[in-house]
């Protein structure tokens, strides 16, 4: 490869990486602007928006709320999804392809269809919309990912491990408890803090079966509808920053392990 | 001392416990209702494997495959929910009105054009940056150059939809920057077109054609290359004949996962389109937004999305394996 | 007789069409060191996960100290085993590791602690209590794992292939330390291997297995000088094929010709028809070198073809006279190898060095 090649590609990914990131400090740089008129350029700046976030009871309760429904959703994900990997991972059965392909389905149907989905069946089961609906839905659309990840990881645990343990007194829930749970801890981790972030970042799920009150992308967007203002621009840099820093810290946590072991 | 050893053990046995009561563990498993719980599981491998098998089996029926078998029940039916009193018919009314008004199909196809296209973008953009990525930096540096892509794509689709809408608006960062540089005298209306969608949907959606792209490339050996180069292939021939070729799985999975994706968007259209963008989405949630009885339809269409997603990444994936077959 | 420790009665196990066992049997008595040899697939780690728990026969009983253990789990089995990697718990330490086993036994933390100090001290493990097995060497990762599965005081011990993963150094000295534990602990131990040195080295008794099968069973001795079988004087071992022809039986010793030469060698259980062809083995350090026609059973006159130092003895192969060509390999110390030359010699061997094999 010549010289002229390298260069002129590593241009393009940095030019990709200003695609990327430019949109995004461009926004937050909004958030600080002393006009209520979005646009460039900014002359004087301020932090009164943000002031008014925090000031703003119902902005707070919409981030708890968020939180709250990620968390939960993530707890039901985290549980059924390693129950099913391990189904999965223990051994060969009837119909074990059919069920992967049903455990990842959820993953792969677009987003407005699986919202659609969700909301119908929701009235088929009767969950009013609202928190229980999200909370729902969202469990549900992040259990393959949580598959996926800890069959990944259950790949790798030697059987011998859980031989020893048989061997040594452990029946097959004990083994289970003692040597596969610590074994899968770091995959449980970052699924959930995958998960985490599915939830609290999703939106097309949250619209169509919130009730009343709105989920922090469901507030961005309905305040997007009635115009652009530099308020949006701090919520939307408070949400950017919680889930950035939680991601970069969930990396750094997945490599760090995955060098350990 | 060995022999105390042995017998120590086995003199330990018969007063187990001497020393204190066992330890949680041991606790646990002779505990009383412990011992029934697992009388009840037994100790035949087959009927644990059942037991254990049962709840994820119907959690994965009811949970996962449910919502799509009602939502296609519910698409052959006149109302739902049911009024009281009210009878529920089968009916294949709501699948005919998508074919009775081009308002109906008309985005269905700019939603499938538009898909296709946006994943040939995403696919053109993403593809240079892994191969840069996996086959020009080091593996040290690699990782990390990777990882600064990541950042932004742990930010919400809200988030970043307004952020395109930042970045392209009349007063907005790229119209500043053109006017600055006394290229425009006006702004150029970028907003509300399917310039500004597309902008965004690629940019939701790059990562996942970056990572299927990036691993594909990674695995490829160096000396495939530097064999072509030495049977006097030029650069574009080697790309053409080896590189291309040998990645096209990575491009298989990446497009395939982004054109479902790109098909599913609701809220990126809504906020970055205009009215001669309208996409599938969006008149499929206009059935949700007003009254009851036009539920089955909306799942009937949404039925219809679905299917049309599937046959064509179907269709995709068996082209690109001919493909594939043909060139090895 | 006294009842044997573990009964293998009967016991067949198949994977889909391959046959792992043949219907087995098998009494193993208690603090006997009993190794089973064999190439890889012949059966030998099956069994012993038959008597783990591991795998449930399709056919036949394990029977341990008196009781029909054959359906139980391997939980529930007063049997220990050493593991292959050694299937250390690689999150807990090495007196986490050692306790496990106690703990679920259900004993006090008293006794978890006096126990497992007592096993890791005669292991000479207790500097490395605190360690977790990630910060341990292959040898001391060994020990743990031997320390572990003795710990809960097994009536049997198994240990499957649990030297292959040391260097070649390091094993021979963990043979010995093996064996030393074992006699010290009078424990019975089951082993696996495909090492026919390691197992000469430490068993009490050997069994050799071939196809599922077991082809022989005895002293390392026995196995080593009396090879019942082909396969079993190939494998351990090095030895000279000698294949003739059958004459008959006279004193109770088998009189053979070979290529013109009348030997006379020891019986096996089932006797040649005369005239039928017969194969012997005959050990090389067996042969001696004489000057003049021996005294011994059996006499040839060879020629010495090659001499190959091997530093505390010499290989020495020879052509042996009026027998078309017919070759012998034979051991000497350097001392006599290096007197002998280009002058015919005499080579003699007893009879019960000639092990006639089963055909």
């Amino acid at each position: 490869m010549t010289r002229s090649t390298r260069i002129f590609m590593s241009c393009i990914y940095w030019a990709f990486v200003l695609y990327v990131f430019v949109p995004l400090i461009l926004m937050v740089l909004m958030g600080f602007k002393d006009s209520k008129f979005i646009g460039f350029p900014i002359t004087s700046w301020t932090l009164d928006w943000y002031v008014g976030v925090f000031e703003d009871a119902e902005i707070l309760s919409t981030f708890g709320y968020s939180v709250a429904i990620a968390v939960l959703s993530t707890a039901i994900s985290v549980v059924v999804g390693t129950w099913i990997a391990v189904v999965l991972e223990g051994r060969k059965f009837w119909g074990r392809a059919a069920m992967f392909g049903m455990t990842i389905l959820p993953a792969l149907v677009p987003g407005i269809i699986s919202a659609i989905a969700f909301r119908i069946y929701a009235r088929a089961l009767g969950i009013e919309p609202g928190m229980g609906a999200i909370v729902w839905a969202h469990a549900v659309h992040n259990v393959p990912f949580v598959v996926l990840v800890v069959m990944a990881r259950l790949s790798t645990l030697p059987k011998s491990q859980i031989e020893a343990a048989r061997d040594l007194g452990a029946d097959p829930f004990v083994a289970f408890l003692r040597i596969t749970v610590p074994y899968l801890v770091p995959a449980i981790i970052g699924a959930s803090i995958f998960c985490l972030l599915l939830s609290f970042d999703d939106f097309v799920r949250s619209f169509f079966l919130g009730g009343y009150e709105p989920t922090l992308p469901v507030l961005i967007f309905a305040k997007l509808r009635s115009g652009m203002s530099p308020e949006i621009n701090a919520i939307a840099t408070v949400a950017l920053v919680l889930t950035a820093v939680v991601g970069v810290w969930a990396e750094r946590f997945t490599r760090r392990t995955n060098k350990e072991a | 001392m060995s022999q105390d050893v042995a017998a120590a053990g086995r003199r330990r046995d018969a007063v187990s416990g001497s020393d204190g009561s066992p330890v949680f563990w041991g606790r646990l498993i002779a505990s009383a209702p412990y011992r029934a719980l697992m009388a009840l599981i037994g100790t035949s491998p087959t009927r644990q494997f059942v037991l254990l098998a049962a709840l994820p089996v119907l959690w994965v029926l009811t949970q996962h495959l449910g919502p799509m078998l009602q939502m296609l029940r519910v698409s052959f039916t006149d109302a739902y929910p049911v009024a009281v009193g009210a009878e529920q018919n089968f009916t294949f009314d709501n699948y005919l009105r998508f074919f009775g008004d081009s308002i109906f199909w008309m985005p269905f196809f700019r939603t499938l054009t538009f898909a296709a296209v946006f994943t040939f973008c995403t696919l053109i953009i993403t593809y240079p940056v892994a191969y840069f990525l996996a086959r020009h930096v080091s593996p040290k540096n690699r990782m990390l150059m990777l990882l600064l892509l990541l950042i932004p794509f742990w930010v919400g689709e809200i988030v970043r939809t307004y952020a395109i809408m930042i970045l392209l608006g009349n007063t907005g960062a790229v119209n500043l920057a053109l006017r600055t540089l006394g290229l425009i005298d006006r702004p150029i209306p970028f907003m509300y077109t399917s310039f500004s969608m597309g902008a965004g949907i690629v940019y939701l959606t790059a990562l996942y054609m970056l990572l299927p792209l990036y691993s594909a490339l990674e695995k490829l050996p160096k000396s495939l290359n530097e064999a072509a180069a030495d049977l006097g292939a030029g650069a574009w021939t080697r790309f053409r004949r080896v590189t291309l070729p040998m990645t096209l799985e990575g491009i298989s999975s990446g497009c395939t996962l982004v054109f479902l994706i790109s098909t599913g968007f609701y809220a990126t259209p809504v906020l970055l389109g205009g009215p001669s963008t309208t996409v599938f989405a969006e008149t499929i949630a206009g059935f949700f937004h007003v009254a009851g009885d036009e539920w089955p339809t909306g799942a009937a269409f949404a039925t219809i999305m679905f299917f049309a997603a599937l046959v064509i990444t179907f269709a995709f994936q068996r082209v690109m394996k001919a493909l594939r077959k043909g060139d090895s | 007789m006294t009842t044997p420790l573990v009964r293998i009665d009967g016991v067949k196990k198949s994977f889909g069409k391959t046959v792992a066992l043949h219907p087995l049997h098998l009494d193993i008595a208690e603090g006997e060191f009993v190794t089973f040899l064999g190439p890889s697939g012949c059966g030998k780690s099956t069994t012993l996960r038959v008597l783990g728990g591991f795998e449930r026969p399709d056919e036949g009983r394990v029977i341990l100290g008196g009781q029909d253990v054959t359906h139980l789990p391997p939980e529930k089995r007063p049997v220990n085993m050493v593991f292959q990697d050694y299937a250390l718990f690689p999150h807990m330490t090495v007196r986490q590791n050692v306790s496990f086993g106690l703990e679920l036994k259900g004993m006090g933390r008293g006794d978890i602690v006096r126990r497992a100090d007592e096993i890791m001290a005669f292991l000479e493990l207790d500097r490395f209590a605190d360690r977790y097995p990630g910060q341990l060497s292959g040898g001391q990762r060994q020990r743990v794992a031997l320390a572990r599965a003795l710990a809960p005081d097994p009536a049997l011990l198994l240990l499957d292939e649990p030297l292959g993963a040391l260097d070649a150094k390091l094993r021979g000295q963990v043979q010995q330390e093996l064996k030393s534990i074992q006699r010290r602990t009078q424990k019975t131990f089951f082993f696996v291997t495909h090492d026919q040195e390691e197992a000469l080295t430490m068993s009490d008794r050997i069994v050799v297995m071939k196809d599922g099968r077991i082809e022989q069973d005895g002293t390392p001795e026995e196995l080593y000088f009396h090879p019942a079988s082909r396969f079993v004087a190939e494998f351990i071992g090095e030895t000279n094929l000698l294949s003739g022809e059958m004459r008959g039986v006279e004193d109770g010793r088998v009189v053979m010709d070979w290529n013109g030469h009348v030997l006379r060698g020891r019986a096996p259980a089932g006797v040649p028809r005369t005239g039928e062809p017969i194969t012997a083995s005959l050990r090389l350090e067996r042969l001696g070198f004489f000057g003049d026609r021996p005294d011994t059973a059996n006499a040839v006159q060879a020629r010495v073809t090659s001499k190959t130092f091997l530093g505390s003895r010499m290989a020495v192969d020879l052509e042996v006279a009026d027998a078309a060509g017919a070759r012998l390999r034979a051991y000497v110390d350097t001392a006599t190898g290096q007197g002998v030359g280009d002058a015919p010699v005499w080579l003699g061997w007893d009879a019960d060095s000639l092990a006639v094999l089963r055909t």
